[in-house]
């Protein structure tokens, strides 16, 4: 525990209570779970809207996705994460974390962090789109309704995690 | 570390109390308008004079007649057996355990159809079971059961075996000579369904 | 009762005010618990770190339970909250693709963007990637409807997968995520580091 108060963090408990009540609230007005990855498709499917309309119009995957969102950039995760980006901002302020840097084990470059967080987003981005949400969205959100689903994705993504933590461990310690 | 051990007194409680007590499947307005509809459609909430009659005679235990006129017409004329719960007051605590419940058959009459078919509507719509309404209300119960009217001889063998029933089941609960005022029923004010939207669940995911 | 909006005690408008500050509670918890740390995400995969485990796990059953009571006190109505789909095939392989993700890329979108409000620059890239990805299934996407699609089984709920009352499947994970956090404990005290 002494690192805890070193940097200055929510007991990992508390901080699990907290999150929770969070998640609760969210079910109690809302009636959904929180999530990440869909406000980022949103972000996608209306830069494609704006971009390239008629690319949105002749693919099967934007023509469904605008059939049923009225406004991509007008949905509750969106909403959300625009929330997060404040809530985190505000947290790191007041432990004065503030500050641009690339946080890699000192024994990697800047730049092999750097590539690997870029491939492990797209991996992550692709995933999430198949899981039907991520860690948040599918994981958190669909353990605290008992889904079926939300249980099968959590095992499968900290399974392979796991799993594969042998392989990249040059990368952590 | 110690926050482990105070989070788990707190939560194995609380989930040995979630595992020990039944879920709350008690829910208000558990039919939307359409699933009411179907049920309206189907009629599946009408019992006839005919079948009641029979449970009468029958001094079936299952049956709970419910008269939802009001007191004063309750207390000039009633089914055997019947207790008296006016419209005005269906919804009212005092009642709850007679309507919102798995044992009894409950069946609402009134003079016509029109009060007993929105006291079953109610019930029907808080998501209660064991309702159901005379279809005719008592005035078809006085044409059908207590005056029955006897079939010409070219009928029908069953038709002839129904009036002979019909005839019998009138001996038996008093009638002949039963009074039944034709005043509200099938006038004026249609009933009205309060009109829902149909609930989704949120949507949701990532 | 709620969910509100189902009920339409608060409007659409209202719905997207609550997301943003539910918003601002979810990140300033993901970061007061140190989500925003790429090193302390992945200290979860090797022991020296089981924040994750932790604020997960305490997370989802503190919402479970509280959800399960209020329903029991009638304040809710699970009937209308979203329960996540369940496809089998996609929830598999989209979680394995994930778990790689997550490894090499030592965040979540979640974090990600926690971690980008305090300035995490391998958090923007982490972004870039999750766009680059998430336009990769969009514009593949007649390639994977199949396997999007393959093996749907309705919403079901775990306590009705295994038949037992949603109270029970609640103590179970409970208890199971005790045992695990007691686990975690006893990997931090095995494979301790000092300075990351």
């Amino acid at each position: 525990m002494s690192e805890v108060k070193k940097t200055k963090y929510f007991n990992p408990y508390i901080g699990g209570v907290l999150l929770g009540l969070v998640l609760l609230a969210a079910n109690f007005v809302s009636g959904r779970g929180l999530g990440a990855s869909g406000a980022i498709k949103s972000a996608v499917v209306s830069t494609v809207n704006t971009v390239a309309p008629s690319h949105a119009e002749n693919s099967a995957f934007y023509k469904n996705y605008n059939e049923s969102h009225e406004n991509p950039m007008k949905s509750w995760l969106v909403f959300q994460m625009m929330g997060v980006l404040v809530g985190g901002f505000l947290s790191g302020a007041f432990a004065k974390r503030l500050k641009f840097k690339v946080e890699h084990s000192p024994k990697i470059t800047s730049k092999r962090r750097i590539i690997f967080a870029i491939l492990g987003g797209m991996f992550f981005g692709f995933g999430s789109q198949l899981g039907r949400g991520c860690t948040s969205g599918s994981a958190l959100s669909g353990m605290a309704v008992l889904s079926v689903g939300g249980f099968l994705t959590m095992a499968c993504i900290f399974g392979t995690a796991f799993a594969l933590a042998y392989f990249f461990r040059k990368n952590w310690i | 570390m110690k926050m482990r051990l105070i989070l788990a007194s707190v939560f194995i409680p609380l989930g040995i109390i979630i595992a020990a007590i039944p879920e709350n499947t008690t829910k208000p307005f558990k039919l939307t308008a359409e699933e009411l509809l179907d049920e309206v459609k189907d009629g599946t909430q009408f019992v006839s004079t005919d079948e009641l009659a029979d449970m009468l005679v029958q001094k079936d235990p299952s049956l709970q007649l419910i008269d939802v006129r009001s007191q004063a017409e309750f207390e000039k004329y009633s089914l055997p057996g019947a207790i008296n719960i006016p419209l005005t007051q269906i919804l009212s605590d005092e009642y709850e355990e007679y309507i919102d419940q798995g044992v009894k058959m409950n069946v609402f009459y009134s003079n016509g159809n029109l009060k007993a078919n929105e006291a079953w509507m109610l019930t029907r719509q808080l998501g209660y079971e064991n309702n159901f309404v005379m279809q005719g209300g008592l005035n078809y119960w006085a044409e059908t059961i207590l005056n029955p009217q006897a079939p010409k001889s070219v009928m029908a063998d069953d038709e002839i075996a129904k009036y002979d029933f019909r005839k019998g089941a009138s001996a038996a609960l008093g009638g002949g000579n039963a009074v039944v005022t034709n005043t509200n029923t099938v006038k004026k004010t249609k009933p009205t369904i309060k009109k829902r939207k149909k609930k989704k669940r949120a949507a949701g995911g990532c | 009762m709620a969910p509100l909006i189902v009920n339409e005690i608060i409007s659409p408008d209202t719905n997207l005010l609550i997301a943003f500050l539910i918003g601002i509670g979810f990140g300033f918890v993901l970061e007061g618990s140190g989500f925003s740390s790429s090193c302390k995400l992945a200290g979860m995969f090797y022991g020296y770190d089981t924040t994750v485990l932790k604020v997960f796990f305490t997370a989802a059953i503190t919402a479970m339970v509280g959800m399960l009571f209020f329903s029991l006190f009638g304040w809710m109505d699970l009937d209308f909250v979203y329960i996540n789909p369940t496809y089998v095939t996609s929830a598999i392989v989209g979680g394995v693709v994930m778990g790689v993700g997550f490894i090499m890329g030592g965040f979540c979108p979640g974090t990600a963007f926690c971690a980008i409000s305090i300035g995490k620059l391998d958090a923007l890239a982490f972004i870039g990637g999750l766009t680059l990805g998430i336009v990769f299934f969009t514009e593949g996407y007649p390639l994977f409807e199949e396997m999007y699609k393959a093996n749907f089984i309705g919403t079901p709920t775990m306590n009705e997968l295994l038949d037992i009352p949603r109270g029970v499947f609640a103590l179970g994970l409970i208890l199971m995520a005790f045992a695990m956090f007691w686990v975690g404990e006893w990997a931090e005290k095995k494979f301790p580091r000092e300075e990351y």
